[in-house]
């Protein structure tokens, strides 16, 4: 039934790109993590989650222009496929599923236990 | 995020390290998102900051997913596709050519067997001696006689005299442990009332476990001598007493009985050992305290004797190896400080020592009284020499006739080309070939090792095995060679055929040179010089093998039946005689010390009187005890003289014949001179009254030497002439006749000149060995000159019918591809002989009477190549010459 693999942090990275819309490559994903979730990011471990999904359907990526900036490289910009899309929402999904299944009690009792 | 301007740069090795592993697809856009971070650090921070930030961020993207795949595996799954093919091929090929691949196949799989067979022995000889911890360090004790000048050798005994162990233990320091094997009388051994009768029971000294590894199996090498009435026995003599469940018996504090000339003695097994192992040049089965000897003989001057009675195997071990030269050059003062001078002269003159490193025993010491029959060093370096040419030989076959095929194969390879094969994978599309049919041959090969394998062993008195589990290095080895034969025989077709020319061979022509050096011409040639060596070899062999059992060695050896005397019957010995000679098919008998074909005893001093004056005899002047019948029996031919006569055993002063090399050596111009001189043989004063003509008392590999016969009654033997009709009742009878003077001892006896025969049994085993891998090796060469005389006619065909058209008959094509063939056997033939001469007339030099090596042992080979390769040719060309010529002109 639940064919979405998403591993924590790539669940991040996914959400970061579908923020950054049109604008996601390496260096922006990054700032934009490190600012929202106020954890550092190391590079590698995000390009590895960025290629892994790719490669799992959840990105699509393609080159920007070269510039004469950046030594002439160009920037890959990632996008998030419909696929994508149904991944984390059915994560979402399952998330509030949990949430909604906790009984009332538990919270009260840590509220009460204080 | 707007794009800031380049300015500084990250260093170049980390970008280049980067690009290096990164997988191309992703390297850049990170290295570009690399580098523009790397902008924000930089102004912040000092350079080298920022660099150290761009190295870690750069070793951080070292992941699985971020870098290149693994060339190498990427590759195998292709590579794998090929050999796939590779294989396909090359069975098509196989099967194709069926009687190339037959040749092959039979070439390479006997090569590979004699290969695996010869191996197997060399091995065999090879590991002797070496499973004694202390191997290195162990040495035998030998003993130099030299002729009173201290330099000529007269004898070199394998045994020592009862007394130089203990005391060269006692004067040399390097020497830490000694012993002395000495089997005694042969006892009976007792247990209840089982008798195993005259077991070799051997004396040895407390050091002997300290010196050679025995491994235990009951009781321990501490304990094994812990009293003068130990045995310790092996799990032979252990499985012969107690039987097969001696293990149940708890047999380790019986008591046995040994038994000998009358006297009896208990003894204690105090352990059981490991049978002594195959590989080791002698074998005991019983172990017991020199001490008992000791007390038995109780005669300290025998115990302690130096001068001779070399009966005791005398075994050292060193503190260092390299001590032995130490111990041998003491050997001077070792003689001059125990023996006395001899004659006035100091005793280092006559005797010398001699250590032979343990582990060089078996097969490089052949000296008087070997315990057991040694091997011989030569025998493993010929054996070797011919295995690896057997090889090599089945190897330049294969190249041959893959080579050959060329004609066949070049539009294959031309096609392969030109559809875009490198030379790397045509390499390696024969190569597989080659290793198909090396794989193919193999477990032929060892089936055809298995099949002879019983022969050679009961031919060399071995017992080989052929066992894979067992044996890992020999599976190791055998796996090496199988690459091995798989890479020299494919090799070179492999590059030569996928050297060729792409749109010629497409073409159909040759694209090989014609001239007549070639690669393939060398090895042709080196076929042929094989060929001829071996041929050339054997021949020799054989001639001087005629020569030795054809020559006349000056005595009569046949039907003389030489039986050796116990104990009881040497009492009673002229009633033995006279019962036998009753017999009327017993023509002659005579009591002898040794027979002709034996060894001579040892020389003694003796003296002669050459004038008025005392001259001492400074030769070697061996001796023999027979009596007045000796010369009879033998047939020996008198040069001058008298035979000895029946009176004088009796009388006081002694009675000498001599041969005539004897009398030449004393300086008598003719045998008659040297009649009625006076001398003195070992102490004892008389003279000469007979002079024989010389014959081969020792077998031809020495030179008949001086000797000399003496008359005393200490005599070993009896020699029976006897008419060869009804030779199995003569038999019958001298058996029934020893029963009735000797019922303890079993007669043992041998024939003359069984004896005579089998002192060449050495030479006898190397010819006959030496004959089946040179039929061998000649046959698979001749298999590689079919392949080559095929090649030569294939490339000739329109030659061929362009000559016939043009008139030419019959022999002259022959002539055509012959000639070819001739230069090769000439130019062989010029290596080959000289190289077989320099080897064989190495061999004949260990015989003292050698053929000569005639014009004709030289020619033979020669001629055996010739008719072969041109009945090859003929075979070859018979085709070639009868097919209408229109047949192959025609296509072009």
């Amino acid at each position: 039934m639940n064919n979405y693999q998403l591993g924590e942090f790539e669940e991040v990275v996914l959400l970061t790109v579908a923020i950054l819309n049109d604008d996601a490559y390496g260096v922006n994903i990054k700032q934009e993590i490190e600012m929202r979730m106020k954890r550092k990011v190391s590079t590698g471990a995000m390009q590895t989650a960025l290629r892994r999904m790719e490669a799992k359907g959840y990105l699509a990526s393609e080159f920007g222009e070269a510039t004469a900036v950046r030594g002439g490289k160009r920037k890959r910009y990632f996008k998030i496929t419909p696929f994508g899309v149904k991944a984390l929402e059915h994560y979402k999904e399952t998330r509030m599923s949990l949430w909604d299944a906790i009984p009332g009690a538990v919270f009260d009792l840590k509220v009460s236990g204080r | 995020m707007e794009d800031r301007k380049t300015k500084y740069y990250p260093p170049n090795w980390a970008t280049k390290w980067f690009l290096w592993f990164c997988h191309a697809d992703f390297a850049e856009d990170i290295l570009g998102d690399l580098e523009e971070e790397y902008q924000f650090h930089e102004p912040a921070v000092s350079k080298l900051m920022a660099d150290f930030w761009f190295v870690r961020q750069v070793a951080g993207m070292m992941r699985p997913s971020l870098i290149k795949p693994f060339l190498p595996f990427l590759k195998l799954n292709n590579k794998l596709d090929m050999i796939k093919n590779y294989i396909k091929i090359g069975l098509r090929n196989l099967t194709k050519y069926k009687v190339s691949t037959a040749i092959n196949l039979l070439g390479l799989s006997t090569g590979m067997a004699a290969f695996i067979l010869i191996a197997l022995f060399v091995k065999d000889e090879l590991s002797y001696d070496r499973n004694h911890e202390h191997a290195d360090e162990i040495f035998r004790i030998t003993i130099k006689n030299f002729s009173g000048d201290g330099e000529t050798l007269s004898r070199h005994w394998a045994f020592a005299s009862a007394g130089h162990g203990p005391r060269i233990k006692e004067d040399f320091p390097e020497v830490t442990h000694a012993t002395r094997f000495f089997p005694w009388a042969f006892p009976d051994v007792i247990y209840g009332d089982k008798r195993l009768p005259g077991e070799q029971v051997v004396f040895a000294d407390p050091d002997v476990f300290d010196i050679f590894t025995f491994p235990f199996l009951q009781g321990n090498k501490e304990s094994a001598f812990s009293n003068e009435t130990s045995m310790v026995i092996s799990e032979d003599a252990a499985i012969r007493i107690f039987g097969n469940d001696w293990r149940e018996q708890d047999i380790v504090g019986k008591n046995v009985k040994i038994e000998a000339r009358g006297a009896g003695l208990s003894l204690q097994i105090t352990g059981v050992m490991e049978n002594m192992p195959r590989q080791q040049h002698f074998h005991f089965d019983y172990l017991a305290p020199f001490a008992i000897y000791e007390n038995f003989v109780n005669n300290p001057d025998a115990i302690n004797n130096v001068t001779g009675n070399y009966n005791y195997l005398t075994y050292v071990r060193l503190n260092d190896a390299e001590a032995a030269t130490a111990v041998e050059a003491g050997g001077d003062t070792f003689f001059d400080k125990h023996i006395a001078d001899i004659r006035g002269v100091k005793a280092h003159n006559y005797y010398g020592l001699a250590l032979q490193p343990l582990t060089n025993i078996h097969l490089t010491s052949n000296i008087s009284g070997e315990i057991e029959n040694n091997g011989s060093l030569s025998q493993v370096v010929i054996f070797s020499v011919i295995g690896i040419l057997l090889i090599v030989v089945a190897c330049i076959n294969y190249m041959n006739l893959a080579t050959s095929r060329y004609t066949r194969r070049m539009k294959e390879i031309g096609v392969r080309k030109s559809i875009g094969a490198s030379r790397g994978s045509l390499i390696s599309q024969f190569l597989t070939e080659s290793v198909i049919l090396t794989l193919i041959s193999f477990p032929l090969a060892v089936g055809l090792a298995t099949i002879a394998l019983p022969s050679v062993n009961a031919f060399m008195d071995k017992q080989l095995s052929i066992n894979f589990l067992q044996d890992f290095g020999l599976f190791l080895s055998v796996f090496g060679l199988l690459a091995l034969v798989a890479m020299l025989a494919g090799i070179y077709p492999a590059i030569y055929l996928s050297g060729l020319d792409t749109i010629r061979s497409l073409k159909g022509e040759s694209t090989f040179r014609t001239g007549k050096v070639n690669f393939r011409s060398v090895l042709v040639t080196f076929q042929y010089v094989v060929t001829i060596a071996i041929i050339f070899s054997l021949a020799v062999l054989n001639a001087q093998m005629g020569f030795i059992f054809n020559s006349d060695p000056g005595f009569d050896k046949e039907s003389v039946l030489d039986v050796s005397l116990s104990n009881d019957i040497y009492g009673k010995k002229d009633a033995f005689r006279n019962e036998l000679l009753a017999n009327q098919n017993i023509i002659h008998a005579t009591f002898v010390s040794r027979i002709p074909t034996g060894n001579l005893l040892d020389s003694q001093g003796a003296s002669i009187f050459l004038g008025d004056s005392l001259t001492p005899v400074n030769f070697r002047l061996p001796y023999i005890v027979a009596d007045e019948n000796f010369i009879t029996t033998y047939g020996i031919e008198m040069a001058a003289g008298n035979d000895f006569e029946r009176y004088m055993d009796s009388d006081s002063i002694g009675y000498f014949i001599v041969n005539e090399a004897a009398a030449k050596a004393m300086g008598f111009p003719s045998a008659e001179d040297a009649i009625n001189r006076s001398m003195n043989y070992g102490g004892t004063d008389g003279k000469i009254i007979g002079v024989m003509k010389d014959f081969h008392f020792e077998s031809l590999h020495s030179e008949i030497g001086p000797m000399i016969m003496v008359k005393n009654d200490n005599y070993r033997r009896i020699s029976l002439k006897i008419n060869p009709v009804n030779l199995s009742e003569t038999i019958a009878f001298v058996e029934q006749t020893w029963a009735k003077f000797d019922q303890k001892n079993t007669i043992n006896y041998n024939f003359v000149d069984e004896s005579f025969e089998n002192q060449y049994q050495g030479e006898e085993r190397l010819s006959t060995m030496f004959k089946a891998f040179a039929v061998l090796a000649v046959l698979i060469s001749c298999l590689g000159m079919l392949g080559m005389v095929t090649f030569i006619v294939e490339r000739k065909t329109k030659e061929i019918g362009i000559r016939k058209v043009l008139g030419a008959k019959s022999p002259h094509i022959v002539w055509l591809v012959s000639q070819n063939f001739i230069w090769l056997i000439s130019v062989s033939a010029l290596v080959a002989l000289p190289i077989g001469y320099y080897f064989m007339s190495g061999w004949l030099d260990t015989f003292a009477y050698q053929v000569t090596i005639s014009p004709v042992l030289f020619v033979v080979p020669i001629l055996a190549v010739v008719l072969i390769t041109l009945l090859t040719i003929l075979y070859r060309t018979i085709k070639a010459v009868y097919i209408n010529p229109v047949k192959y002109l025609r296509s072009e």
